[in-house]
């Protein structure tokens, strides 16, 4: 069925067809090709730009050139094979349940600081017990970024030197930063004892990790980490900053901002609506295509 | 759910429309400003060059599938890597992919063309005629009175190999000049795409309601404008050096070798990231379709894409530890290389939560996505590796750096490049491709890919260095170079059952209609192919998947996407 366009009446105008960038494009790469072939080639393509370009001006001034193009429009049938399906039952702890409220960025940053700072107590024990030096941790850990380190002594490493000092604060803040961010985000996701999870079980896989991978990461670091001590800085790592992200408050989230007003002012709860409704049985909607 | 609403033509009238002859279809194209011709045209050229690129890297195999094979000469050899590197790079992954922006970004925003159809005209062919020139090198690389030579110093055409004294006659000149011209239509396009997304969305479509095509295009074009430069200008230094006598590049005379390094690589990462970034987008496009759910974390995805886009410009000189770049450098360049798997990472994970739970429908096209998904997983940890200065000083420039970056552009952008083709397919032609021809391409390639790139590693990590031209039969590469060579035969038999069933499908394939897929972007509201106009009117979108809305007024997306002080909360407070 044809549907009117009172305010189309003379058609769409839309951008006349025009063979001017065409030739445009081919004058400026005959005038590139002369410079491998012939000097002629170029000052045909020369000429082929210029005549295109007047021609592409007088085409878009003073107005750009247009054509009428009618329109033939009928209504169209916009259907969906959608199968609605049936929720399932779910309880207010299971996983499945998009969260409402989660932590700020600034969260895991904060996280990420505090963590860095305690992880650097046990490695300055270690270095001053070990080296007596606090120096030594922290030139070890610089050591990944400056080749010419590689052999150098234990007396050298126990040394205060500035490049060293700025490397691996460079190191040390990133990585803290990065692994607060994370802590931050997967925090909520932990099931039940988060802190027992962050403090200690992700420490000991990252050192697992690590203790494979070390040797192509860092020879120097590989040869030289005392494990133990390593594992101890990790922990204290995942402790404190799984404590200080557990002790931000959680902001809501886009899924809380599209519950109903008397949910969100804290009225009525909708969990009995939305999670604990009897599961529906399946139903195609209307395929009609 | 049906619900009647004027669109456009409603009967596909492609089986009714008469044949056009020849010459017009001819005048047609040269003379179109219609974005989806312009689109079209893009991407019927990058896949003629496609096959000519797949030929070079065929005989490649062929030449390194036994020791001490002389299939070609070694000449020849040095000039089919240069050509097959720079064309697919150059002259059929971003035409490719500018093409599908080209055809799809106007429909998707509710426009009816792109900001400048003319310069999109003239970018277009200003392309072909860069890919034109380049292969008249056959012909003509030593000038008009002298045997044609091909370029022969790689894609990335390293100082001093491009020098006068080393690269004698014109066929460096060649690759300079095709990559100036290309260059030039790749600034206009991008600007194109860019002053399209931001001047001609159509009413209700905020940035926050822009499908995530072109919010990765927007990217990628601004990554474009970054990046060209470096190249354009470097090629410049090069003539300059070639011709007038400058010492830009000459060691021997106070000029860097390394300096063109650096201007390559400053271009050349950028690179990867504008042909990965719309490998991305079709993904965020065809995985929700056929897992039938909402994209999972929209904000999180257009944050990593604008992420990724900055932190590609960091990370160049990771193609340069074994330069020798100092401590610093090579901190510096691991680490950046090291972050960017942050915001990839956070797509992966966001692509995977779409799947979840959701009804996936296996058709040819989600089968290709996720492979890509697999293989972009696969091949981002071997970038890892190779991101560690210590471990690339071990395996720069060998096959494992070749099989890592062929995951790359053939695993993840090739594999979306044509879980496109069946996914849009569709609306550019009004036909299906055959679903049947269809797997059957998928299987084979994805065969065919895993014997060729998964064990090309192994001749990697043995030590055999890449672009050689044969080697010895005692070096314990023979076995692999062989099965990696039988994997690129499997390949081209599957791209050219593909070929055949576009060619198939183009003429007897079944119609389309205009939303096979039961989608939800505003290209799916038009008849397929659209109309020149694209929309008879402009729509008015109230969320991201307007034709979700249309389908289901009982349960509109725009009830989820509730902004702060908007309309819907207010009503909704109210009520």
């Amino acid at each position: 069925m044809p549907v009117d366009h009172p305010h189309q009446e003379h058609g769409i105008q839309l951008p006349s067809p025009t063979a001017w960038p065409v030739v445009l494009a081919l004058g400026i790469a005959l005038v590139m090709s002369g410079m491998v072939t012939s000097g002629i080639v170029s000052v045909l393509g020369g000429a082929l730009a210029l005549a295109a370009m007047v021609g592409w001006f007088r085409q878009v001034l003073p107005h750009e050139a247009h054509e009428a193009v009618e329109v033939s429009t009928e209504e169209t049938l916009i259907s969906s094979a959608r199968t609605v399906a049936a929720r399932l039952p779910a309880d207010a702890t299971s996983r499945k349940i998009i969260p409402e409220e989660t932590f700020r960025i600034t969260t895991g940053i904060k996280g990420g600081i505090a963590g860095g700072i305690a992880m650097a107590v046990p490695a300055a024990i270690f270095s001053i017990i070990r080296y007596h030096s606090i120096w030594y941790a922290m030139n070890l850990l610089a050591a990944g970024g400056f080749v010419s380190w590689a052999g150098a002594s234990d007396a050298f490493l126990s040394e205060f030197h500035l490049r060293g000092l700025l490397a691996a604060f460079v190191i040390h803040g990133l990585t803290s930063l990065l692994v607060g961010l994370l802590y931050g985000a997967m925090l909520p996701m932990f099931p039940k004892y988060p802190i027992v999870t962050a403090g200690i079980m992700v420490p000991l896989l990252f050192t697992g990790i690590l203790h494979s991978a070390i040797g192509v990461v860092s020879p120097i670091l590989n040869q030289r980490i005392e494990w133990f001590w390593f594992v101890v800085s990790q922990i204290a790592f995942g402790l404190v900053c799984g404590f200080v992200v557990n002790l931000q408050a959680k902001v809501r989230t886009s899924q809380f901002r599209a519950l109903p007003f008397s949910v969100r002012a804290g009225l009525h709860s909708d969990l009995n609506e939305r999670d604990y409704e009897e599961p529906i049985e399946s139903k195609d909607e209307d395929i009609t295509r | 759910m049906a619900t009647q609403i004027p669109v456009n033509e409603v009967h596909d009238q492609i089986a009714q429309v008469p044949r056009r002859l020849w010459l017009e279809v001819l005048h047609g194209c040269v003379t179109t400003v219609d974005h989806k011709k312009i689109g079209l045209m893009y991407i019927g050229y990058a896949l003629i060059f496609l096959v000519i690129a797949g030929f070079e890297a065929l005989l490649m195999r062929i030449q390194l599938a036994i020791p001490n094979n002389h299939f070609v000469s070694p000449e020849v050899f040095n000039g089919l890597f240069t050509m097959h590197g720079t064309t697919m790079v150059f002259f059929v992954g971003m035409p490719i992919l500018f093409g599908f922006g080209n055809y799809l970004i106007p429909l998707m925003i509710g426009a009816r063309d792109m900001a400048f159809p003319r310069l999109n005209a003239f970018s277009f062919w200003i392309s072909a005629f860069a890919g034109f020139l380049l292969y008249f090198s056959y012909i003509g690389g030593s000038g008009l009175y002298g045997a044609g030579s091909a370029p022969d110093v790689g894609w990335f055409a390293y100082a001093p190999l491009t020098a006068r004294v080393f690269s004698p006659g014109h066929s460096t000149d060649y690759w300079t000049l095709a990559l100036l011209l290309t260059g030039i239509g790749s600034i206009g396009t991008a600007l194109n795409i860019v002053a399209t997304i931001i001047c001609m969305r159509c009413p209700g479509m905020k940035m926050s309601r822009l499908p995530l095509l072109p919010w990765i295009y927007l990217v990628m074009s601004g990554l474009t404008f970054v990046a060209i430069g470096p190249l354009t200008a470097a090629q410049i230094m090069l003539m300059l050096d070639r011709y007038v006598g400058s010492h830009f590049f000459d060691t021997q005379a106070g000029g860097s070798a390394v300096l063109w390094m650096h201007f390559f690589w400053i271009f050349g990462h950028p690179e990867v990231y504008i042909l990965v970034l719309p490998a991305f987008a079709f993904a965020n496009e065809i995985i929700p379709v056929f897992s039938r759910k909402a994209i999972f974390g929209y904000p999180a995805m257009v944050a990593a894409s604008v992420g990724i886009g900055f932190i590609s410009l960091s990370v160049w000189a990771h193609h340069m530890f074994t330069v020798g770049l100092g401590p610093g450098g090579n901190t510096f360049f691991t680490l950046a290389t090291m972050i960017i798997s942050v915001p990839t990472g956070i797509k992966i994970f966001n692509w995977l939560a779409t799947l979840w739970g959701g009804k996936i429908q296996f058709t040819a096209s989600m089968m290709f996505a996720i492979g890509f998904l697999f293989q972009f997983l696969i091949a981002g940890l071997t970038g890892i590796m190779l991101s560690v200065a210590p471990f690339d000083w071990q395996l720069g420039n060998s096959y494992f750096v070749v099989a890592h970056f062929h995951y790359v552009l053939v695993g993840a952008i090739l594999f979306m490049i044509f879980s496109a083709f069946y996914y849009w397919f569709p609306k550019m032609t009004g036909r299906m491709l055959s679903e049947r021809l269809g797997k059957w391409h998928f299987w084979l390639f994805v065969i065919g890919f895993h014997l060729t790139f998964d064990l090309m590693h192994v001749p990697g990590l043995l030590g055999m260095p890449r672009r050689i031209y044969t080697y010895e039969a005692d070096r314990g590469w023979m076995i692999w170079n062989l099965l990696v060579s039988s994997g690129a035969i499997i390949q081209t038999v599957a791209t050219l059952l593909f070929v055949y069933n576009m060619v198939w499908s183009y003429f007897k394939g079944p119609i389309a209609g205009p939303d096979p897929w039961d989608a939800w972007t505003l290209e799916w509201s038009t008849p397929s192919p659209p109309p020149s106009y694209n929309f008879a009117e402009i729509p008015t979108v109230a969320s991201r998947r307007p034709l979700w809305d249309l389908k289901h007024p009982e349960d509109p997306d725009f009830d989820y996407e509730i902004e702060q002080g908007s309309p819907q909360q207010t009503k909704k407070e109210g009520a």
